[in-house]
């Protein structure tokens, strides 16, 4: 058991009988009344968003997880295919529990991933990622208003509105929680 | 004992490079233009003190302790105070006068985070002859003509106004006067899918479970927001309406944060000291099992509530939080300088 208060951006809790991953966390202390904390908790078997308000007194409880290296391997558009690292051993995980982490992982690529209970609840995504731009618009030509943008696909199928300057074969930095172009990497 | 190097040339020209001029500057100019306004309309800036050796009992709201000592005299514990309502309102007796105060205010326990710091701005005005609803106008009117230039359209009034039970049907699809009790309010938070401690808990903390998550966060961002008519169950030194269901009271909320709270102020003496009498009980039987501050109290505080007392009403303004959405951002992280918590995370460098 933790105090609500203590719950912190991805820590695991059992919600009746269901293993969820705080996703958000917000202070609330109303002028007059008790402290209370606003939590967004994802739950990794379903997808399923749930919004708790707890007192920062509140009792909750939370579930000991393991983090284990995983090389993520393909998706067949249902699951994805991870491979454990260490013992080469493969699994599956729904694409519906991790939507639109198949745009953000690379195959052969090493992630943690947070098991409960052979169940995976997190897989961890670097909150920047280098991608190569797979498909690129033609830029207007004359179009020189600054500021201008345009959209590229990258080798990993996500859509990111860039500036009108990248081309094809080109690496862009991309901020992984709001799918925002960063800058251009030349290496 | 420690020794931190917040203060070594590293960590400070990292710091002063955070600093914000333009926030100082604007906060300067917005203090500038209330205390203009405030003087135009004739109300009188008073100074009272931030350390005093009783409290009004507020269970919610934890304190800061220290201690005089003396060569001369003994020596006493003291607290910083949560808000400056208690010797405003003995000034309000002596002058029946509108006044105004732009303070410091200490509430312990209080995140360290974007919308909250345990050491916070306040600015308070008590209007005479006013109640809650006078002070909306009030209100409006001085966040209108002192607002800085730069104040996003949601910022600027006119003010929505809503009363919390048509915003928790609007919200949350409750009918607020059908769960007054401790049970049905209990039983309709369950229907919410919300998890309700098995342990009874206070119809306010229930209420607030429901607020907080359906309401509070739904309210339009689009203007501010004024919440009249809280429930009576959360109990404060606010009038109670003619229904005894709702407190002469209100919110104010722009882009959904708690911007200021205004009371018809309760002045009969009988309801000033049992309010006194239950919170200070329910605060030390807490306080006792969590081993918090327990604050001294003065009774006579309620006996000054007599005939003589002028009626009025209170707002107070959390002003690092109005300077905040007056500049558009969303944090108070550059707005409060030496945050408390960068001086206490600054490298300690021990005794060697």
């Amino acid at each position: 058991m933790i105090k609500a208060g203590q719950i912190e951006k991805g820590t695991a809790l059992l919600i009746k009988g269901q293993p969820f991953i705080c996703v958000e966390r917000e202070f609330v202390n109303p002028g007059k009344g008790s402290a209370f904390v606003r939590l967004k908790l994802k739950s990794p078997a379903t997808g399923q968003v749930l919004r708790e308000t707890m007192k920062t007194q509140d009792n909750a409880e939370d579930i000991t997880v393991d983090d284990r290296d995983c090389q993520y391997l393909y998706n067949d558009s249902e699951n994805f295919h991870l491979m454990f690292t260490e013992t080469y051993e493969q699994i599956e995980v729904p694409l519906a529990a991790f939507p639109d982490y198949q745009y953000f992982m690379k195959e052969g690529e090493t992630y943690r991933v947070t098991f409960w209970e052979n169940q995976v609840l997190d897989i961890m995504i670097p909150p920047k990622v280098l991608f190569e731009v797979a498909e690129a618009e033609e830029a207007i030509k004359g179009d020189t208003v600054t500021g201008a943008t345009k959209n590229v696909t990258t080798e990993t199928g996500l859509v990111v509105r860039v500036p009108i300057f990248i081309k094809q074969g080109e690496k862009i930095l991309v901020n992984t929680e709001t799918k925002e172009y960063l800058e251009r990497v030349n290496k | 004992m420690s020794i931190s190097s917040f203060f070594t040339e590293k960590n400070n020209s990292r710091y002063i490079q955070k600093m914000d001029i333009q926030a100082i500057r604007s906060r300067s100019q917005l203090e500038e233009n209330l205390r203009k306004w405030f003087k135009e309309h004739s109300y009188l800036e008073v100074s009272t003190p931030l350390l005093s050796p009783w409290l009004i009992p507020e269970p919610t709201i934890a304190n800061f302790a220290t201690n005089y000592v003396s060569d001369m005299r003994k020596g006493s514990e003291l607290y910083l105070v949560p808000s400056p309502e208690i010797f405003m309102k003995v000034l309000l007796k002596e002058l029946k006068q509108s006044i105004y105060q732009i303070s410091k205010c200490f509430r312990n326990k209080e995140q360290i985070g974007a919308h909250h710091n345990p050491e916070f701005t306040m600015l308070e005005y008590y209007t005479i002859d006013a109640d809650e609803q006078d002070s909306i106008a009030i209100t409006e009117q001085l966040l209108k003509e002192t607002a800085l230039p730069q104040t996003p359209e949601y910022a600027r009034p006119p003010f929505i106004r809503m009363s919390v039970a048509e915003a928790c049907r609007e919200y949350a699809s409750i009918d607020l006067e059908s769960l007054q009790s401790v049970s049905s309010i209990r039983a309709k938070a369950k229907e919410l899918s919300l998890t309700v401690p098995g342990e009874k808990e206070s119809w306010e903390d229930t209420f607030h479970r429901i607020f907080l998550t359906f309401v509070e966060p739904n309210l339009p961002k689009d203007h501010p927001v004024v919440l009249t008519d809280y429930p009576s169950q959360i109990r404060c030194l606010a009038k109670e309406g003619e229904n005894k269901i709702y407190r002469k009271r209100w919110e104010l909320y722009i882009k959904g944060i708690e911007i200021a709270n205004c009371y018809d102020e309760q002045i009969e003496q009988e309801a000033v000291r049992t309010y006194m009498e239950e919170e200070y009980a329910l605060l030390v039987s807490e306080r006792a099992r969590t081993g918090e501050v327990i604050p001294d109290i003065d009774y006579s505080f309620a006996s000054m509530f007599d005939e003589t007392y002028p009626r009025s009403s209170g707002v107070a303004v959390g002003l690092d939080r109005l300077l905040m959405v007056q500049l558009g951002r969303t944090s108070l992280r550059d707005l409060i300088l030496f945050r408390l918590s960068d001086m206490m995370d600054a490298g300690h460098i021990g005794i060697q």
